[in-house]
């Protein structure tokens, strides 16, 4: 399916949608009451079909006297009370897609990873790249390590001593995209685990734990759209070749509706 | 008598000279006998890479950096050309008595043509020679994970690295040494931009043929530079000269109830009496990492992927004495101040965006009482 789409075509075309769509954001008559005129939402929900198993308990033997009260637990496979697959990227993967400029001032300027209770938190983030800080924060007792290697761009390895030190905080930016969400892991306490994606737009979402994800103010056209999960890599399913598939994005709501994921399919071959 | 064909002396020569021009040609380095760059495609199924793809990626790093014997230089990548012609290509002198060829006769054995640190004796060696493909250099004086200077690599070059196979090169001369870090540099982006066409062609799909501007933009420059903003990130360490009196002493005390700290946590990995025995239990650094499967069984099916088998990581034992990035008190001062790319040992000085967990004062008296375990 991905193959049928010509990627110049679609910058051509999408750019002039685009180009219409700002047009009429920009026209004194219809700024203030069309704001959302021409963009697009992508919602859907994604449930794991069956019964998950137990998360493991994971091996807590560093710092135990300040780690070892809380129940760790395994978070590569988050399922909710109904049924709902969280942690799934969804994410434009067409390049050079236009980004509604409402975005750019409505964004947070950071993206907070808190390392709290011996665990990071949350599990997983995005960031835009060009408009976002990574903040980085230790909460705990204990002096924290945070690591991560994206491809191409700097490593980071650095300690996070506990507050009050200055140091307790740290920021960090990304230099480019990433195609695939970057592993973040502590040397000191080998259990922590979280993923982080830096794209070069704002069109990325993570499912919460009832599984559904939006995706707001997309511009409208063909987009190709990337389904990324810890457990696999691409989301790969017999409907979707490598966890990829495009949709047209009409401008307002576009519901994919729910998508049922076979346990088999979240196992790495 | 059948089967046996007389020829005539013309048809004889008329066969045998295109076999004796061939052998000629072969033994005079055209064709097939000069040693090219290989693809590696380290971690990767083959069932998951095409030979349209594999062409891909070796005709895109073609056009780009050239090859063995004659590299290139996309547009925008600051080296110099010359530099690298001084040290590619086959061992040879030149008609002025230069010595060429000196990335083949001294570091290709060990660390491959590609430089991706699986040359023909890298298997015996603990731990392996350097790959450079990732741009991760472990001894530099650069915060924020930043590549390492061109003084930080010259260093190298002139002392080795202690406790490894990494010999001292400091024979050479110096045009020579700068020549090698040249093309170390030139290495390490060409390997950035292949680990960046594997991701693209492979993983990604990426429509054939490759666009050179996108794939120049988006893999060849940013690695080219990162080498050049390694210049703004250039630590200066705060280490002071030896002093054999009270203040050492001092400072060593200090240093050894940081070092026990819970701000800086390096008993952790170093152990209590810093002889390497931490709690830590398995650890690798970032080039083995990926060898790793979650369980006994998916490493050792993982590591058939990858030319050299999984190798442990052994924090260092301050008590033996030996520090493989030099042991001068600037020199120790730097590992902890900027930490060890590439490997478990954070950074743990200030940095853009960090105002560092110990201040370089604090550093210096770390670094005191771990030159102080000698024995």
């Amino acid at each position: 399916m991905s193959r049928e789409l010509n990627r110049r075509e679609f910058i051509s075309r999408g750019a002039a949608t685009a180009g219409l769509a700002a047009a009429s954001l920009r026209s004194p008559a219809g700024a203030k009451a069309s704001a959302a005129d021409g963009w697009g939402e992508l919602t859907g929900r994604f449930l794991y079909d069956g019964t998950p198993p137990q998360r493991k308990r994971l091996k807590v033997d560093k710092d135990v006297d300040c780690c070892g009260k809380f129940d760790i637990r395994d978070e590569s496979l988050m399922v909710g009370e109904d049924g709902g697959l969280g942690n799934v990227y969804v994410y434009v993967r067409t390049r050079g897609v236009p980004v509604c400029p409402e975005l750019v001032q409505s964004v947070e300027k950071e993206v907070l990873l808190d390392n709290r209770d011996c665990i990071f938190m949350p599990h997983c983030m995005k960031i835009w790249y060009t408009e976002q800080v990574f903040h980085i924060v230790n909460s705990d007792p204990v002096a924290q390590n945070v690591t991560f290697s994206p491809l191409g761009d700097r490593p980071a390895n650095i300690i996070l001593p506990p507050l009050p030190a200055a140091a307790a905080e740290a920021t960090w930016t990304f230099n480019r995209k990433q195609n695939v969400p970057v592993p973040i892991a502590c040397n000191y306490h080998p259990w922590e685990s979280a993923f982080i994606l830096p794209r070069d737009n704002p069109y990325v979402d993570v499912t919460k734990m009832d599984g559904t994800f939006r995706i707001p103010k997309l511009p409208a056209g063909k987009l190709e759209f990337q389904l990324w999960h810890e457990k696999v890599g691409y989301l790969q399913t017999p409907r979707w070749s490598r966890g990829r598939f495009t949709v047209a994005v009409k401008p307002g709501i576009n519901d994919l509706g729910t998508f049922r994921i076979d346990p088999a399919w979240l196992v790495k071959r | 008598m059948t089967g046996v064909k007389i020829l005539s002396s013309r048809q004889l020569a008329g066969r045998i000279a295109p076999a004796v021009l061939a052998v000629a040609l072969a033994a005079a380095g055209c064709g097939p006998s000069s040693p090219g760059f290989r693809l590696n495609t380290d971690g990767r199924r083959p069932a998951e890479i095409t030979q349209v793809q594999q062409q891909a990626i070796a005709v895109a790093l073609q056009k780009l950096f050239g090859e063995t014997d004659d590299p290139n230089l996309p547009d925008g990548v600051d080296l110099k050309l010359a530099l690298l012609q001084h040290a590619a290509g086959a061992v040879r002198i030149d008609t002025a008595g230069n010595q060429l060829g000196l990335y083949r006769q001294h570091c290709s054995m060990c660390h491959a043509l590609t430089g991706d640190g699986a040359g023909s004796t890298a298997s015996v060696q603990n731990p392996y020679p350097r790959d450079f493909r990732q741009g991760w250099f472990k001894y530099t004086s650069t915060a924020g994970g930043a590549k390492p200077l061109g003084k930080d690599l010259e260093r190298i070059l002139q002392q080795g690295v202690a406790s490894t196979a990494m010999p001292a090169f400091n024979r050479l001369a110096e045009d020579e040494i700068l020549a090698l870090v040249e093309y170390v540099k030139y290495l390490s982006i060409r390997g950035e931009t292949e680990l960046y066409l594997l991701q693209l062609v492979i993983d990604e799909d990426a429509y054939l043929p490759l666009d050179m501007d996108e794939v120049i933009e988006d893999g060849v420059l940013p690695a080219a530079e990162s080498w050049t903003a390694a210049n703004q990130m250039k630590v200066h360490p705060a280490a002071g000269p030896e002093d054999p009196s009270q203040q050492l002493l001092a400072s060593i005390g200090r240093g050894r109830e940081l070092f026990l700290s819970k701000e800086a946590q390096c008993l952790q990995c170093h152990g209590r009496r810093g002889n390497g025995r931490g709690d830590q239990s398995e650890l690798y650094d970032d080039w083995n990492k990926p060898k790793k499967g979650s369980t006994p069984q998916q490493t050792r099916l993982q590591a058939r992927l990858f030319r050299l088998p999984i190798q442990r990581l052994r924090p260092r034992d301050f008590t033996r004495g030996v520090f493989r990035g030099g042991s001068r008190p600037e020199d120790i001062c730097l590992r902890i101040h900027v930490g060890i790319k590439g490997t478990p040992m954070p950074a743990g000085g200030p940095a853009p965006g960090t105002a560092g967990a110990l201040k370089p004062e604090q550093i210096s008296d770390v670094a005191n009482y771990v030159r102080s375990l000698s024995r």
